[in-house]
């Protein structure tokens, strides 16, 4: 599945983020999931938890936060929502799913229609911050 | 047309070749391939569409169909990206990675995001074209990105003008593939265009380049001119 090689790629960046830390220490990673990325966020959670075994850190806790979708119109400035979007079908939220830049092939501005626009949020996936022990944090 | 008739040419011997098309804004290699990529299936990633035996294409027509997708300088990132990330290619012999014309975000993002990438350069001997990838060659000198050939494409008499480029750049020159009329009722038809003079031209010039050791595993393509 698509989110097994995304919780990879978050995985191998937390490891990248701890580097010159004691990796015990660290205690949660917060984790933004784009709104257009759709993301199964069963399956996301249970790859994090399997890649995650094998790591020194395999007992933080992952918090999974959706960061909602906002687009802002290039020609007329208009900034506007997923949910103010024209409905979108199945098969187009499964491609945006995969590739979130594929929404300019099917979104347009809702008040000029022109497809220069740009997606301010709610695309990918990111590690917002990490927690650590106060110890480590201090260092 | 470069990259499409390249890959069919070296999986016809048997190589595994994988063809990324990261030209988002014009992507062709499908058209080419004659490939009408529906979304693609998935295993820990996405899986690139077989096209024949040992070739397979990953291309944003697969998420967009045949829509226009005007993306800016950043957006063009972000997806290069995320193709990059998710696409499970397995193993490969060539991974040929298809560019749009000229020193944009995408060749920017690539020296950056695969510093092994070598770049085979295609000009037509228009001066314009040969004007165009001097000065790609230019760029891709300056971010160290070896060059291991230069290839002339839709040669119609003579290709010194595209042989003289290459010795002002210091880079071999690979060979050159001919203009050749017929190919244009052979796009779409993977095998017959295996069968161009075009692919026996790129194989003779691919058995020319010479890639350093350290593009062993990720072999790049990138092109200018005409149809490319």
């Amino acid at each position: 599945m698509h989110e097994w090689a995304l919780a990879d790629a978050v995985i191998e960046a937390t490891a990248a983020a701890l580097e010159g830390r004691d990796p015990a220490c660290l205690r949660a990673v917060n984790v933004l999931i784009g709104e257009l990325q759709a993301i199964d966020r069963e399956i996301f959670d249970f790859a994090l938890t399997t890649l995650r075994e094998e790591k020194p850190f395999r007992n933080a806790r992952y918090k999974l936060e959706t960061e909602p979708a906002a687009f802002l119109c290039a020609a007329c400035g208009r900034e506007w929502s997923l949910k103010e979007t024209a409905s979108l079908t199945v098969e187009t939220r499964e491609a945006i799913h995969f590739l979130p830049e594929a929404a300019h092939a099917f979104v347009r501005c809702p008040s000029c229609g022109s497809p220069d626009f740009r997606v301010q949020k709610g695309r990918g996936v990111s590690i917002s911050s990490l927690e650590l022990s106060v110890e480590e944090a201090c260092r | 047309m470069c990259t499409a008739v390249a890959g069919i040419a070296l999986a016809g011997q048997g190589n595994r070749v994988g063809i990324l098309d990261l030209d988002l804004q014009g992507a062709s290699t499908h058209v080419f391939l004659g490939v009408h990529p529906g979304l693609p299936k998935e295993d820990k990633g996405i899986l690139p569409v077989s096209v024949l035996d040992n070739l397979c294409l990953m291309s944003v027509a697969a998420f967009t169909g045949e829509l226009p997708l005007a993306l800016r300088g950043a957006e063009v990132s972000e997806a290069l990206r995320e193709l990059l990330a998710v696409t499970q290619w397995g193993m490969l012999d060539y991974l040929f990675i298809d560019m749009p014309p000229g020193i944009g975000d995408e060749v920017l993002d690539l020296a950056r995001l695969i510093p092994r990438m070598e770049a085979i350069v295609v000009s037509t001997p228009s001066p314009v074209s040969v004007a165009v990838v001097e000065r790609l060659l230019a760029v891709l000198g300056e971010m160290h990105i070896a060059v291991p050939g230069v290839i002339a494409n839709m040669v119609r008499d003579s290709a010194e003008s595209v042989k003289d480029l290459a010795r002002r750049c210091g880079v071999t020159f690979a060979g050159e593939v001919r203009y050749e009329p017929g190919i244009e009722s052979a796009i779409g038809a993977p095998v017959m265009l295996g069968r161009t003079r075009a692919a026996a031209a790129l194989l003779v010039a691919l058995e020319t380049v010479q890639f350093s050791p350290k593009a062993a595993r990720i072999r790049g393509v990138t092109r200018r001119g005409g149809k490319g």
